[in-house]
């Protein structure tokens, strides 16, 4: 029962970060397109606006590791 | 960079801007503020020839586009008013034929693309069209409905039976995109009311080419189609003398663009510079190697009269300075990963060494496979080779270069060869860590990859911060110094460290915790947590390597667990071959964020204005009121 437990919250941890990342990306990302389209010059912060949310995954990933290796799965 | 002031006799002044273009090194500063000096003027007879040369301009420049003639650099050449003359007279018959060839070819291929989207149509309905001419009691109409109200023609039709008897005929055809063409038939007498009907419902009518609207459909259906199949020929002949008149006048427009831009660029920087009643003086910035040569130049074509002289660095101020990266030969590449942001303040510190070391050290440690490694490095040396100097495609490989050296590097070290194959067949051992079973120590090197790297970013933050905000220097040095307690202290009480370091990390945390409030306030707490955050966030570096090396070794199972060992084969070389272009895009795109995001907000300080100096076919000789062509 632990063990189900502990899959379904790394399965969350990942899963929940992912999605927000993936809903913020897409935000940011569409108008980050618009803004390259007018000013191209502008690319390296547009890649820095659209990598900001990618934090949320990378912690997220973070916890789900951390928590598959208390089951034993690395 | 040096900014230096060159004064001289009044006489002299185009001289000498005639040898700093040519130099090409100076870029000139604002009008310098001062008292009995005032901005040069062009003059009534120079404004005029501006005006006139940049009506050339604009009429060369709109040819060479309309003939797509590829920008080529031309050595621009001196005006004589004859050259002026002719070329003025060229460009402006160029760019009309151009224009003419072009707009004639817009309206084929408009006409052509409006008779294939109805030609199945047209076809479908002919027969009927003609029966319906050779009729004296029918008439016929051809309108289109569009996509969204498509489901109403069932409805329109027998609305129109009901009230125009059995005589109505209608026959559908779908156009691409959804609309529907329709052709109606019906008797004479009621045309007047079906147009009625049709406006009302604002239904348009099939839409003809100008030429052949005033046709009835029975003769122009026929002569459209029969179109169709000429005007390839026709739009292939406004190509071919497009290309000739490229061909012919493409070199001579070329010549004439350069030399107006160059002599509009003079003009500019005639009007940069200050006179009084006797003298001129014009302010500006070079590199400093290259004063020595500018007061040469100056020294030969106006002779000792003129003087040139380096203002002291006390006297003007970084914010002025134009920034140029200057790095050796190997770091240069990187240059332009820097490039993607603004440029740094002057006299901040340029990062491209650091990038030039860590980010192909970071892509190594991702895509971390020799096999990988050996492909890029043989990609990279083909484009090299390939590639003119200069371009995009020879930076890129420039940079794919280093990287495939860490990628093979770091697959010694990991024991990968296109996955497990070397494993699995020669038994080789990885040097360091196995990256598919020893997950929580490829995620500490990637989080210590991560302390270092941030480390080092407060460390240069300080250190920037230091000229000239000692406190924030303090603030930033005291984040390093708590960043390395923290991991001392974590990896004292995981065993990692002796564990008797823990309590003199901990104690030295407690003592660098005011220092670090006093230097940068409460919200230096928050800058901490988030640095902090910023190290963790180099777990990327293992999660995109993991997935890397899991997807080759998925590959090689592939060869004999689907079907012949031949389509395994087959399957594995393909998944290979996606996983190769994963593992290049991956590892980059996230090298690039772990460098903008988490290394340069340690100490970057954009905002630096570009180094744009005055010479030939320089920024400076596109004159600012000029608007791009059409």
């Amino acid at each position: 029962m632990n063990i189900m437990w502990i899959a379904i919250g790394a399965a969350a941890a990942i899963g929940l970060t992912a999605l927000a990342t993936a809903w913020a990306q897409s935000r940011i990302g569409a108008a980050g397109a618009a803004v390259l389209a007018e000013k191209p010059e502008l690319a390296g912060t547009v890649i820095i606006l659209v990598a900001i949310p990618e934090t949320m995954v990378i912690l997220g990933f973070i916890v789900a590791l951390s928590l598959i290796l208390r089951i034993g799965g690395g | 960079m040096s900014r230096v002031r060159i004064i001289g006799p009044k006489d002299g002044v185009d001289a000498v801007l005639r040898a700093v273009q040519d130099l090409g090194q100076l870029q000139l500063a604002e009008l310098p503020d001062r008292a009995g000096v005032g901005p040069a003027r062009l003059g009534p007879a120079r404004e005029r020839r501006r005006r006139q040369l940049t009506r050339l301009l604009e009429d060369a420049r709109d040819a060479l586009h309309s003939l797509s003639v590829a920008p080529q650099r031309v050595a621009p050449a001196t005006i004589a008013t004859a050259d002026f003359a002719r070329w003025a007279r060229l460009a402006r018959r160029t760019r009309r034929e151009a224009r003419t060839l072009l707009d004639r070819q817009t309206a084929l291929r408009d006409e052509r693309a409006l008779i294939a989207r109805y030609r199945e149509f047209l076809l479908a309905v002919l027969p009927a069209i003609r029966k319906v001419d050779g009729s004296k009691r029918l008439t016929s109409h051809a309108v289109v409905v569009p996509a969204s109200a498509r489901g109403a023609v069932d409805g329109l039709a027998s609305a129109l039976r009901a009230e125009l008897g059995a005589e109505f005929t209608m026959s559908t055809h779908p156009l691409p995109g959804g609309d529907v063409a329709i052709l109606l038939i019906l008797p004479n007498e009621f045309s007047n009311r079906l147009d009625a009907r049709l406006a009302e419902a604002r239904v348009p009518e099939v839409p003809l080419p100008d030429a052949y609207r005033s046709l009835p459909l029975a003769e122009a259906v026929p002569q459209m189609l029969a179109r169709l199949l000429a005007i390839p020929a026709e739009v292939e002949e406004c190509e071919r003398n497009l290309a000739a008149l490229g061909k012919a006048r493409g070199g001579e427009m070329r010549k004439a663009q350069a030399a107006v831009e160059d002599w509009l660029a003079a003009a500019s920087a005639r009007e940069r510079t200050a006179e009084t009643g006797h003298a001129f003086t014009i302010e500006g910035w070079l590199p400093a190697r290259s004063v020595g040569p500018l007061e040469q130049r100056v020294r030969e074509a106006a002779g000792a009269t003129v003087i040139i002289e380096t203002i002291a660095r006390e006297d003007w101020g970084a914010e002025d300075a134009p920034v140029v990266l200057s790095n050796p030969r190997l770091f240069r590449p990187f240059e332009k990963l820097i490039a993607l942001l603004p440029l740094p303040h002057y006299g901040t510190i340029d990062p491209t060494p650091f990038v030039a070391v860590f980010f192909p050290l970071m892509f190594g440690m991702m895509l971390g496979d020799v096999g990988y490694g050996i492909v890029l490095a043989a990609l990279a040396l083909i484009v090299r080779a390939r590639a003119k100097p200069g371009s995009l495609a020879r930076t890129g490989a420039e940079i794919a270069g280093p990287c495939a050296a860490f990628t093979i590097v770091f697959g010694v070290l990991y024991g990968e060869f296109f996955g497990d194959i070397a494993r699995r067949t020669l038994g080789v051992r990885p040097l360091l860590l196995d990256r598919e079973q020893a997950v929580f120590a490829t995620l500490a090197a990637a989080v210590g990859l991560g302390v270092v790297h941030v480390v080092l970013g407060l460390v240069l933050g300080a250190v920037t911060a230091g000229r000239k905000d000692p406190k924030r220097a303090l603030g930033r040095g005291m984040s390093a110094v708590m960043v390395l307690l923290i991991v001392a202290a974590l990896l004292a009480a995981f065993k990692v460290l002796p564990a008797r370091l823990f309590t003199p990390a901990v104690i030295l945390l407690l003592v660098t915790f005011p220092v670090l409030v006093f230097a940068e306030g409460v919200l230096g707490m928050i800058e901490l947590m988030t640095t902090l955050g910023n190290v963790l966030s180099y777990a990327r570096v293992m999660a995109i390597g993991t997935a890397s090396v899991i997807l080759a070794v998925v590959a090689n199972k592939m060869v004999g667990a689907v079907g012949s060992t031949a389509v395994g084969l087959l399957f594995a070389l393909l998944f290979h071959l996606v996983n190769f272009a994963i593992g290049v895009f991956g590892p980059a795109i996230q090298a690039l964020r772990l460098h903008y995001v988490e290394f340069f907000g340690k100490f970057y300080s954009p905002g630096g204005r570009p180094y744009e100096p005055f010479g030939h076919g320089t920024a400076l000789a596109v004159p600012l009121t000029q608007e791009k062509p059409a």
